[in-house]
This record gives structure tokens, sequence and C-alpha cells, in this order.
């Protein structure tokens, strides 16, 4: 191998040693985008099932813009938006939870209660959240 | 010679990847709020152990329910400030975890993640929060277990249902621990009530919903 190679190859494996150490050291670091997961729906998917959609961001961003025919609920006014949604729901019928963005966690924990608290089943979280929504309806 | 001086530049390089020139005092807050706070607030403290002034470019949080503010758009070398994250509990229970994404210019370290932990007592738990019966099911009664707080000291409970087609009885299933039995007079057509629950020693109330609904087709 040519020297000038050889000094290539050898500076890169030295930058390769901070950097593995930093993965393993950060290794249980909370990451921002999260996998999907088995509860999760895309936003053509979800389209094709007349569900329920439920809007988990603040009161104020479902009032400026949301997916048609969808009810807000989220944690800070729970008590108050949960009976309509409740009200809302038919047996079979599955819920789509979305919020801000496929970082937010708030459709994840609106969903958790829903099959928790309330007892349902066929509760989906929507895969990237308002911002796959409007992704696909440009 | 030229390779020692590539060598010796590599291993510079590399070794100042790892020296970040913000120092974050902890990245992990834990609160314990308080039943009936509103907010949680925790605070994330920094240092600027680096020779350059580090600005800040942005401060995202993981959810509309938190808010982040920083004290200064930049941290002079030496410099501390603090970074306060506020969690809104509203009817939010159990353990929240929200994120705060820092982002800086700089170049060793732009992107830092603050987490805010908070574990928000629960004064009372209902298991359903939801009840129905299908048009064609039996108007049987269905039950809503009830665990009240330790600090409720809650000796009875008031149920109040706003609709008379669905009836209530309370019974004590142990210390801080009941069972509401809910029976709707008949179940031919569609109804709903909310269930007011209220323990005896007063303070907030919950609620818990009883229907009775046509099925639908699964989908």
């Amino acid at each position: 191998m040519p020297q000038p190679l050889r000094a290539a190859f050898l500076v890169l494996m030295l930058a390769l040693l901070p950097a593995a150490g930093e993965a393993i050291y950060f290794r249980q670091q909370v990451s921002w985008k999260q996998r999907p997961k088995a509860d999760e729906v895309d936003v053509r998917t979800a389209q094709e099932w007349q569900a329920l959609w439920l809007d988990a961001r603040p009161g104020e961003d479902f009032q400026r813009e949301h997916a048609p025919g969808a009810m807000p609920l989220n944690a800070e006014n729970w008590d108050e938006l949960l009976p309509d949604v409740l009200k809302a729901w038919t047996p079979g019928r599955k819920l789509i939870v979305y919020c801000s963005a496929q970082s937010c966690d708030a459709s994840r924990e609106v969903a958790r209660r829903l099959r928790e608290e309330a007892g349902l089943k066929d509760v989906f979280v929507l895969t990237g959240g308002w911002e796959a929504w409007k992704t696909e309806h440009r | 010679m030229k390779m020692k001086v590539l060598l010796a530049l590599g291993l510079l390089g590399s070794l100042s990847d790892v020296h970040a020139s913000l120092k974050w005092e902890q990245s992990q807050v834990e609160l314990h709020p308080a039943p009936g706070d509103a907010t949680a607030v925790g605070t994330f403290k920094y240092t600027n152990t680096g020779n350059t002034v580090v600005h800040f470019k942005s401060v995202h949080t993981s959810c509309g329910c938190t808010t982040a503010a920083q004290t200064k758009d930049q941290a002079a070398p030496g410099e501390s400030g603090e970074i306060t994250a506020t969690f809104k509990v509203g009817a939010s229970t159990g353990v929240q975890q929200k994120s705060v994404r820092v982002e800086t210019d700089d170049p060793n370290e732009p992107f830092t993640t603050l987490v805010l932990r908070a574990v928000i007592p629960q004064l009372m738990e209902l298991r359903p929060t939801f009840i129905y019966w299908e048009s064609s099911e039996a108007p049987k009664p269905k039950i809503i277990a009830v665990k009240a707080a330790k600090e409720l000291n809650t000796r009875s409970l008031k149920v109040t249902s706003s609709n008379a087609n669905f009836a209530t009885k309370v019974q004590l299933a142990g210390p801080n621990e009941f069972k509401i039995e809910v029976t709707p007079r008949d179940t031919a057509n569609p109804s709903d009530a909310s269930l007011k629950i209220e323990p005896d020693g007063g303070g907030k109330a919950f609620y818990a919903t009883a229907r009775v609904v046509n099925p639908t087709r699964a989908n």
C-alpha cells in the first residue's frame, strides 16, 4: 500500500476511536427519532380505515388546523374532552391519534391512556404525526 | 516525517472531538409535583468550559405540554446559565418523560437532549373509565374499580349519573378501594351518561362514561 494511503487509513482509524467511545458511552441516551412500533399506522393505511381521528396537540394547534373530522384529545383538557370522544366512538371502530411530528410523544400518551384507562382496543398512533399528514396532502 | 505529521494532526483532531465546551450539570431531572400542582418545573444548568463563545440556535420540546426557556442566547467562556423546562401537569398521571432538544453552534456537540421526568401522583384511579353495552346486550351490571390515594382518606364515594337510564351502586372493596356497579335500565336504545365520582373528603371530582351503543362493523 502506498505510504500516503496508509497514513490516511491510519488517520481514519484514529478518528474512529472517539466516535466508537461516544457510541458506547451514550447508548442509553434518549433517541430523538424513534422507530415505528407495532401500534403505529402510516397516513395512507389510516385513510383507508373509517377510523375516529384524535388530535393530541395543544388546543391552539387544533383550532388552527386539524385533520378533517378529527376531535381534540390532549392531557391538558383530558376530563373535558374525553366524554365527547367516547360518545363518538362505536364498537369496532379504530382510533388514530396524532400529534405534531414523529418526535412528539403526546399521541403515544393519549393512546396509552385510552387503552389502559378507558379500556379501548384498536388504538393506533399516526406515524410522523401531523407533519406526515400535511406532507401526504400537499 | 510526513507520516508522523499526519498522524499527529489526526490524533489532535480526534481528541478535540470528545471535548464539548458546554458542560451540563445534569441532563436528566426528576420531579415529584404535589397533588394539585398545575406545573412541574425543572432547571438544567450549564457552564461553558471551552475557550470560545457558544451560541444557542434553538430549544425545542417534545410536546406542546412542555415549554423551555433559556436565560441567555449565548454563553461566553467560563459563563454559566440555565434552561428552564415547564411541564403543564393538566390531567396527566403517572410517570411523564419529556425531552428538550438544545441546538448550539458548538461544532463538537451541536445537539444535547435534556430529559424532564415528572412523577405525578394519581389521586383516584378508575378502571375502566368507560363502560358500554351494545344494544343487543342484556342490561347486566358492569363494574368500575376505584382506588383512592391514601392522602384522600376516602371512606365513601358519591356517584351521580347524568342520565336516569343508568343506576349506580357503590360498594367498599377494601381500604381506599371501591366498586361502582353500573346498570342500564334498558339497552334497547342508544343512551349515555356521565358519572361524577366524588370522594367524601371533597376536592376534585372524577368522571367515567357509560353508554348503550349501536354496534358497527369492524374496518
